[in-house]
């Protein structure tokens, strides 16, 4: 019997098989695969359910030391050039497929509740399966370049769910910025896998690494160069990694169905550039200067994002900035060559992370049985306070969520953020110091999100707040209810159903136990990635350099919970007051996001919108009309031209036809 | 003898066309259709089946030859056969023209003239890519131009008696040059004139003769791919062409003119091409990016595609002139794929114009409601056009990429350079393509446009026509070697004959005429 990680390749091709099979019926007989609403998600969460079996299998064998197992074929060739396709399955990838795999299956059981009233249900598991495949497949990638296939595939799945409701203008330009953001990424990492290609003649990542590192050492390539090829790559992290400045896509993609951004946006696509960073620290190892690139990029996401998150009033934005602001840490560890620890919070964040946003869409689901379906009033925190009463189940594991990424131990969050900002502490103190204040505004911003949402007077039937809210979003009042009136509404949310409950539990369990995996002075999680590594850190591992770095954290994070519980439990501060009247020039720069968009605006899409328009004159005017001109002119004049447009030109094509032949038999005779 | 497989890929549909008049029909289309369709069919069945039994794909030189006497007295012999250059082609064209007979379906104007036209194309088109003798591919390609002529000027839009004028006036004046470039090559060297490729090519021609030899015929193939600034024809005339005439147009028509390049310029003229090849890079990369732009700012859906195929064929001049096997095969790999994609977009504009009777982007929007298969079938060729992996795009693009990159031909400065201005192609196509469909299919509902009664969802003979045309564009993406294998070793034996031409040029100077451009002082290697 074959051994798991030979069956890898199925991992991926299961849930693809279950999405076209679904898919073809989609397009043949569309209304009948409609109906078949159940049988079409237990088949599909069957086909990840597998594949997640699959994956444990993997991952198991893994654990008991397995080596690495590489299949490749021959997918292209031309000349000497042949180009490798396969599968490989390690310790990296093992875990990130067992991971995978559960989210998916996990927010699928979710789903069918979460989208159990919406007239895309089937829909949405077809791309929700062929999502899970994409990203399996970009974790078995064995070279550079089939991670690029699948990195746009994933990127492809993202733009479809985040229009998935594409009747609505914000779903349909969120999904065009995220896929053309991620182009822009994908340009430089194109060009930086053709370099690296043609700097080393391969694919791998271990034999670029090798040979990169030879020919630098060689001289056949300045270190320069070398450098600027590893920056191009990680423009592609950058962009799927929600890094600054590409990480505007992020925020925008929340229009999708909440699940989505659990799964996206939050837990795995998004993780690809770290993990991909991960992937490449060969190659970016020995090159200083792209290590600092990254670490610097790495602490202003970081900062950026939580210092947004704090002004944010949409529930789901507001973990979305969370988002990126973690994804920072994450690519900070990158950056101090931790590859492990970044890939420990990788794990970490994508449970408890998931576990936010699938609290935040029960959250919502609750609140559109109040406000109705209109995403500018279900996610608006003015319009919650006080869902604890109604939602037990939420309001814990949304907790619990907070607690976990706000750093108390001994919850996931502490173990995975300590360790990064530990490696940042001996690699680049002053980064270190954005990551620590950083950690302090993620307690009080997620605290933050906790009270408004789940604590105080429920305010979901104040008119006046909700009238304001439509205004500022310029939706005019009594739209929002269309073909659902008032009285269809509930006057108090209640608790989600046992498919969107359940994952919820399910998911509390590893965010506040995974973190124990991890513990520095016995981390079974470097041993599975990094033996070496792992043994070296135990070795080192001292509680005297430990206590104080933890205790620190600690500190800020209680500091940070403490400010959240005076000023929004207690309200015994009135920030708004204190703090956002007193500098109005730092809160408008926060509530406007740095103002990014608007240059991005400005910039690109208006500066590209009026190229192309210019070019397109230049077409129309310059090049065509010394065409017409030239017609003109050899026409004669201006009445030629009526003459031809009158009909009697096929007469003369025939002319044209007619004296072609005349010249061959003209010729022939001649000859 | 062997049964001639070319010969009746040509000669049968042109037969059956002949016979079009004697098909009983009540003039509403209805009956000559199926026959228009069987026609085509069996030419494709013709044509796959000449591949599966006269084709050898591991051979690289001419198979399926045959040869008779025609005009002795003219030089002018029948003579047709199949390289990998050719042969891919060919079943390209007789698949698109299956795919355009089913696509007429709805034609009620003038039905018999409709079919008789679209299969004489089908004949012409295959012999344009079969026929071995320069005259005889002079005569096929003005052949050609006849149908697609009446097609545009009879079916076409408001504006078609311009669009067509302007075809005609455009393709045939190009061609002049083919036919002074094709008489001084028989002529060259004094002795019997000769027009087979194979004499030809065995000519020595002096690297002046070839230099201007090779301007002549890129003016000439250059209107047809086409490349910028000769390229003003198509999208008027795409812009008017109904939806079948479309396909052929985009599915075919264009590669006449990448396949002329590889088959005249590359393989007759190395030593002009090792001069010009840096031109076409640079050509090319300005066909990627200027194409795109004033795609982006087209209003009109169909001129939008229309300019998007021109942006497309970019990549197919890098590919010619990237010196080597892996850009020259990507640069083959793109006319098919583009064929395929080209032609499922066009045809899914024809659709759409069917149901909203308007081509303006501003007077549609929301329409994904009503049209949810349509929608899928946009999107998916959309993802395809704007090379997604997994289709056939992204390989063809690939390989084009690395093929430049890796090239000896090249200094690096100038790699570098046109790699990178290529690549900004990557962000301009998702730009106008998803633009495109958020314009069409998202957002509220246009009500007027929603209202109308025919706005109706993909029927099943439309659903049939793009999956056809996405089996293979799928099948490419995933396992691309069912394709680049059948032309690899024609291929292989292209690019050792222009490189060696190119160390010829290279070794003997004073010889290039155009070394006082500096543009093109680019290839540097091999020493």
């Amino acid at each position: 019997m074959p051994s798991a990680a030979e069956l890898a390749w199925l991992i991926p091709v299961l849930p693809l098989a279950g999405a076209c099979l679904v898919g073809l019926g989609l397009i043949s007989f569309n209304r009948t695969v409609n109906r078949l609403r159940k049988p079409v998600a237990w088949l599909l969460i069957s086909c990840v359910g597998a594949a997640a079996v699959l994956s444990y299998a993997v991952l198991a064998q893994q654990l008991a030391g397995a080596g690495p197992t590489e299949v490749l074929f021959n997918w292209a060739s031309a000349g000497t050039f042949n180009l490798q396709m396969g599968f490989r399955v390690d310790a990296l990838g093992a875990v990130m497929l067992a991971l995978v795999t559960t989210i998916a299956v996990l927010v699928m059981v979710y789903s069918d509740g979460y989208m159990a009233h919406d007239k895309g249900y089937v829909r949405f598991f077809t791309y929700l399966a062929l999502f899970s495949s994409s990203m399996l497949g970009l974790v078995i990638s064995p070279n550079l370049l089939e991670i690029y296939v699948f990195w746009e595939l994933v990127g492809m799945c993202s733009y479809l769910l985040v229009g998935f409701w594409y009747d609505r203008d914000g779903a349909a330009n969120a999904a065009q910025k995220a896929f053309v953001v991620n182009r822009v990424g994908d340009f430089g990492l194109l060009l930086g896998i053709l370099g690296l290609f043609w700097a080393t003649g391969s694919f791998g990542f271990e034999e670029i690494g090798a040979n990169l590192q030879e020919a630098v050492a060689g001289g056949s390539i300045s270190n320069g160069v070398a450098v600027v090829l590893c920056l191009l790559v990680f423009m592609g992290p950058m962009a799927k990694s929600a890094q600054f400045p590409l990480h505007v896509w992020l925020p925008d993609a929340m229009e999708g169905p909440t699940p989505i951004s659990a799964l996206i946006h939050a837990a795995t696509m998004v993780a690809a550039g770290v993990f991909l960073v991960a992937r490449l620290q060969p190659v970016y190892e020995p090159f200083a200067a792209v290590q600092v690139t990254i670490a610097v990029i790495g602490t202003i996401t970081l900062f950026l994002g939580a210092s947004i998150a704090l002004t944010q009033q949409d529930l789901k934005k507001g973990l979305a900035y969370s988002t990126v602001s973690q994804l920072g840490y994450m690519m900070l560890a990158m950056g101090c060559g931790a590859p492990v620890a970044g890939m420990f919070h990788l794990v970490t964040h994508a449970f408890f992370k998931a576990m936010l946003f699938l609290g935040s869409g029960s959250v919502i689901h609750a609140m559109e049985e109040v406000v109705g379906h209109e995403p500018v009033l279900a996610q608006d925190m003015r319009l919650m306070g006080g869902l604890r009463k109604f939602m037990p189940v939420t309001s814990t594991t949304f907790l619990i969520g907070c607690v976990a990424i706000a750093g108390i131990p001994p919850l996931a969050g502490f173990w995975s953020k300590d360790e990064i900002l530990g490696q940042a502490f001996n690699s680049f103190p002053l980064l270190w110091v954005m990551g620590f204040i950083t950690a302090g505004m993620t307690a009080f911003y997620m605290f933050r999100l906790y009270f408004l949402t789940f604590e105080g007077e429920f305010r979901g039937k104040d008119q006046a707040i909700a009238a304001q809210l439509l205004a500022a979003a310029g939706k005019g009042g009594g739209d929002h209810d269309e073909g659902e009136p008032h009285g269809h509404l509930a006057d108090h949310p209640h608790e989600s159903g046992w498919q969107m409950a359940l994952p919820l539990a399910v998911l509390a369990v590893p965010s506040v136990l995974i973190g124990l995996l991890g513990t520095p002075w016995n981390s079974r999680f470097a041993r599975l990635l990094d033996p070496h590594e792992a043994a070296e850190i135990a070795e080192h591992f001292s509680w005297g350099e430990f206590l104080p770095l933890a205790g620190a954290s600690v500190a800020i994070s209680t500091a940070g919970i403490g400010l959240a519980v005076a000023a929004y439990a207690l309200r015994r501060i009135d920030l708004g007051q204190a703090v956002a009247a007193r500098f109005p020039a730092v809160n408008a720069f926060l509530a406007n996001k740095w103002y990014l968009d608007a240059i991005n605006d400005k910039l690109f899409v208006r500066g590209s919108r009026k190229l192309a328009r210019s070019v397109l004159e230049v077409d129309s005017k310059v090049v065509d009309g010394v065409v017409n001109l030239t017609g003109l002119m050899t026409l004669g004049s201006g009445e030629g031209l009526k003459y031809f447009e009158t009909g009697r030109a096929q007469f003369y094509a025939l002319i044209v036809f007619g004296g072609v032949i005349a010249l061959v038999v003209l010729f022939g005779a001649l000859g | 003898m062997p049964f001639p497989w070319l010969s009746a890929s040509i000669l049968f549909p042109i037969g059956a066309a002949l016979l079009i008049p004697f098909v009983p029909d009540q003039g509403d289309g209805k009956q000559v259709r199926w026959y228009g369709l069987g026609v085509a069919l069996t030419t494709f069945l013709i044509t796959v089946a000449g591949y599966l039994n006269g084709y050898d794909p591991a051979v690289e030189g001419l198979q399926m030859v045959q040869r008779v006497e025609w005009l002795p007295r003219l030089g002018l012999a029948w003579s047709v056969g199949a390289d990998g250059i050719s042969m891919p082609l060919i079943l390209l064209t007789s698949f698109i023209t299956a795919l355009a007979a089913l696509a007429a379906w709805p034609v009620t104007f003038k039905p018999k003239l409709f079919y008789f036209l679209l299969l004489a194309m089908d004949g012409g088109q295959i012999a344009v890519f079969a026929v071995q003798d320069m005259l005889l591919f002079f005569l096929a390609w003005e052949l050609e131009l006849l149908p697609v002529y009446l097609l545009l000027a009879i079916w076409g839009g408001k504006k078609r008696q311009y669009a067509a004028t302007k075809f005609i006036l455009y393709t045939a004046g190009s061609s002049l040059f083919i036919l002074v470039v094709g008489l001084a090559m028989a002529f060259y060297g004094g002795g019997t004139p000769t027009f087979e490729y194979t004499a030809l090519m065995g000519k020595d021609f002096s690297t002046k003769f070839q230099l201007f030899a090779y301007a002549g015929l890129l003016i000439a193939f250059g209107v047809k791919l086409p490349i910028v600034p000769l390229h003003t024809w198509l999208p008027d005339a795409h812009g008017e062409a109904t939806a079948p005439v479309h396909m052929l147009l985009a599915g075919i028509l264009l590669k006449m003119g990448g396949y002329a390049l590889l088959r005249f310029n590359v393989q007759l003229l190395p030593e002009g091409h090792a001069q010009f090849a840096p031109l076409l890079v640079v050509l090319g990369v300005v066909n990627i990016i200027y194409a795109a732009l004033t795609s982006f700012a087209q209003r009109n859906l169909k001129r939008k595609i229309a300019y998007s195929s021109i942006s497309h064929m970019g990549f197919v001049l890098i590919g010619i002139g990237s010196f080597s096997a892996l850009g020259t095969s990507g640069a083959m790999l793109q006319m098919i794929s583009h064929g395929l994609i080209g032609a499922s977009l066009f045809f899914l504009v024809g659709a759409t114009y069917d149901r909203t009777h308007t081509l303006q982007l501003d007077e549609m929007g929301g329409v994904g409601q009503k049209m949810r298969k349509m929608f899928a079938l946009w999107t998916i060729c959309s993802l395809a056009s704007l090379a997604l992996p997994g289709m056939s795009g992204f390989v063809s693009e690939l390989m084009v990429f690395v093929g430049f990159v890796t090239s000896e031909a090249y200094t690096l400065s100038f790699r570098v350079v046109m790699a990178i201005l290529a690549a900004v192609g990557v962000i301009l196509t998702p730009v106008y393509l998803l633009s495109m469909l958020r314009e069409i299919f998202f957002g509220k509902e246009n009500v007027e446009l929603a209202s109308h009664s025919n706005l109706v969802d993909a029927e099943p003979r439309e659903i049939y026509v793009i999956s056809c045309l996405l089996v293979p564009i799928v099948g490419i993406g995933l396992y691309p070697r069912i394709m680049t294998d059948t032309y690899r070793a024609s291929i292989e034996a292209l690019v050792q004959r222009e490189t060696l031409a190119m160390g010829r040029v290279i070794h003997t100077p004073g010889s290039n005429l155009i070394r006082q451009a500096s543009l093109l002082q680019a290839p540097a290697l091999p020493g």
